[in-house]
């Protein structure tokens, strides 16, 4: 083998390569549950965890710079020492049996957080007694909805993701009969009364709520229990010229209509949408306490479950540590308002949510097994030594 | 190299414009509040309980309302000419004005009332005003933004249309005069209400100071 070569596998099957990084991933653990304070909990998972590396903005400029290895770049060289060593010092052998095991569930467990991190969609599910969901919304992502209502039965949706708005260019679809143009975008804003034109600088809507309110943007908020509210103003154009141009937001609370040849449409910026082939009705909420105090005993939804395709119509109920299991989401309760006669669901989907699982039992009957061959050839070797002691 | 290839895929995703067949959204089902014993939780801190007719189908809370002295509005009172149409109704002991505006066999009442002071100010109102037709509250932002403001003899009204998902319609308008928040309330079935509209806003223009 060529030197250059075996250094290169030395390097990928090393134990040193292990600590090294096992030592990186402590410092990364550390610094990011410290940043915590300053970025929540999101920010951080995204800065530390879900990037290759962790980037330092220098102060009042655009350069980043990446000043250490982040989640997936240590977490991938870690993937790839443990498979080159698990290769490389494979020996099919039974005694160990219990070590490729063990080594075979870590390396299931480093590939489930990775499917996790990287198709794990959450999501939540808001509703009030009575009524009926067939869709979930991103807890903090928005989309610009461009809704074809003239249908009596359905809406043609074009959701434009706040990624692209956020890009200040123009949106073209084939199912759009005009371009949407963005010509400002704030990713957290308020609204206030007032004169539009009493804010220089920014756009001037002249339709809808915009065409009473000024947009003030807000600092960016990180805070767990905080959500942005995004605003932007779009202009409307077609062939035969400019509609006019929409503030859109979160925060309007009408919706915002416009007719463009013999089509209503309505635009809204709201939370993104996940539609989902079935839906909740959601039959009774259930908020039992402990008798005479305020501490919670049990938070329960009843639902009614729809599912068109499947023909399937069935009641359940979905209470703490009892989700519901349908389609590839998990419906967990989340929140509830016993008041106000509203459950709200956590609805996660991940493709990779039995790995962990599977990575546990591999490394437990690994582990296990490891031991009874270590236990039994322990008592061959004290039920053979006082053999050898008598014979001398 | 494939996980590269994965992350760079799954980050296009969150870029991709798309387009879909949605079922139309289903209005809310939140009831009317029932009794007037919710509608008196709504109110905001301080606020002095309103009038019985502001919330029509309540019983039980309403008789313990009437027997709370509240405290209404003193001094000079503003004055209007309401409609030929409407037909003035025996008033409260609360209310500076009661009116039953009638079309096609449907009913709506319209309530004059006036208290001391800003009554926890307007958007507190305008969320109470929100529950009472049955809509949940909404943030400061989407109050501001939905308020009419509309200019009469002097006066200035801030105006609300309020349209309930289980077809209550309110018109409001709230207008300060010599210390006293003075409210204007037409409410009942969506399509009286949305007809009378102009008639209510023509109403508006002819309240004046004495």
């Amino acid at each position: 083998m060529h030197a250059i070569t075996r250094q290169f596998r030395d390097f990928f099957v090393s134990l040193q390569l292990t600590v090294g990084l096992l030592i990186l991933s402590l410092i990364l653990v550390f610094a990011a549950t410290l940043d915590q304070v300053n970025l929540g909990i999101w920010a951080v998972q995204e800065k530390y965890f879900r990037s290759f590396f962790v980037m330092w903005q220098a102060p009042n400029s655009d350069i980043s710079l990446p000043i250490f290895p982040g989640g997936y770049f240590i977490g991938g060289l870690l993937l790839i020492n443990l498979v080159a060593a698990h290769i490389y010092r494979f020996q099919m052998n039974w005694r160990k049996m219990g070590i490729q095991l063990t080594h075979a569930g870590l390396i299931f467990l480093l590939i489930g957080e990775l499917v996790t991190g990287l198709m794990q969609k959450d999501s939540s599910m808001r509703m009030e007694e009575g009524q009926t969901r067939s869709y979930s919304e991103s807890f903090r992502d928005y989309e610009l909805a461009l809704l074809d209502k003239t249908d009596a039965a359905f809406d043609e949706v074009v959701a434009v993701p706040e990624a692209v708005l956020a890009d200040e260019g123009s949106v073209q679809h084939p199912r759009l009969p005009f371009q949407v143009k963005v010509k400002a975008y704030y990713g957290n804003a308020t609204m206030q009364m007032g004169d539009p034109a009493g804010r220089p600088g920014a756009p001037v809507a002249t339709q809808g709520v915009g065409a009473r309110v000024q947009v003030i943007p807000l600092p960016l908020t990180y805070k767990p229990d905080e959500l942005n509210q995004p605003a932007a103003f779009v202009e409307i154009i077609t062939t035969e010229g400019t509609l006019g141009t929409w503030v859109v937001s979160p925060l309007v609370g009408m919706p915002q209509t416009f007719a463009y040849q013999g089509k209503n449409w309505e635009l809204a910026l709201r939370l993104k949408r996940h539609y989902l082939p079935f839906s909740l009705n959601l039959l009774q909420v259930t908020h039992d306490k402990y008798p005479g105090t305020e501490i919670p005993k049990n938070f329960a939804s009843r639902v009614r479950l729809k599912d068109e395709a499947g023909h399937e119509d069935r009641e359940v109920v979905i209470f703490m540590n009892n989700p519901l299991r349908h389609g590839g989401q998990t419906f967990y309760q989340y929140q509830m308002n016993a008041a106000g006669k509203m459950s709200a669901f956590q609805v996660v989907s991940n493709p990779g949510w039995l790995m962990p699982y599977i990575a546990c039992i591999l490394m437990g009957v690994g582990l296990t097994l490891q031991f009874c061959i270590s236990l039994a050839g322990f008592i061959r070797k004290r039920a053979g030594t006082p053999a050898v002691a008598s014979s001398v | 190299m494939v996980v590269s290839l994965v992350i760079l895929l799954t980050g296009c995703k969150d870029r991709e414009i798309t387009a879909y067949r949605a079922p139309k959204d289903a209005p809310a089902v939140t009831a009317m509040p029932q009794s007037p014993a919710t509608d008196t939780n709504n109110l905001p801190p301080g606020h002095p309980p309103i009038g019985g007719a502001a919330s029509p189908g309540g019983t039980d809370g309403m008789t313990q309302m009437a027997n709370t002295p509240v405290p209404t509005a003193g001094g000079s009172d503003l004055t209007w000419s309401a409609p030929a149409a409407w037909t003035p109704k025996g008033g409260s002991s609360m209310r500076k004005g009661s009116y039953a505006v009638k079309r096609d066999g449907a009913e709506a009442d319209f309530a004059i009332t006036a208290f001391p002071g800003d009554t926890g100010g307007l958007h507190a109102n305008i969320n109470r005003w929100r529950g009472q037709v049955g809509l949940p509250a909404a943030s400061p932002a989407e109050l501001d933004a939905a308020v009419q403001h509309f200019d009469g003899q002097g006066l200035h009204f801030e105006v609300v249309d309020l349209a309930g998902p289980s077809g209550t319609r309110m018109l409001g308008a709230i207008t300060s005069f010599n210390g006293n928040s003075w409210f204007f309330k037409l409410m009942g079935p969506d399509a009286l209400v949305a007809a009378e509209k102009p008639a209510y806003l023509d109403f508006l223009k002819t309240i004046k100071a004495p």
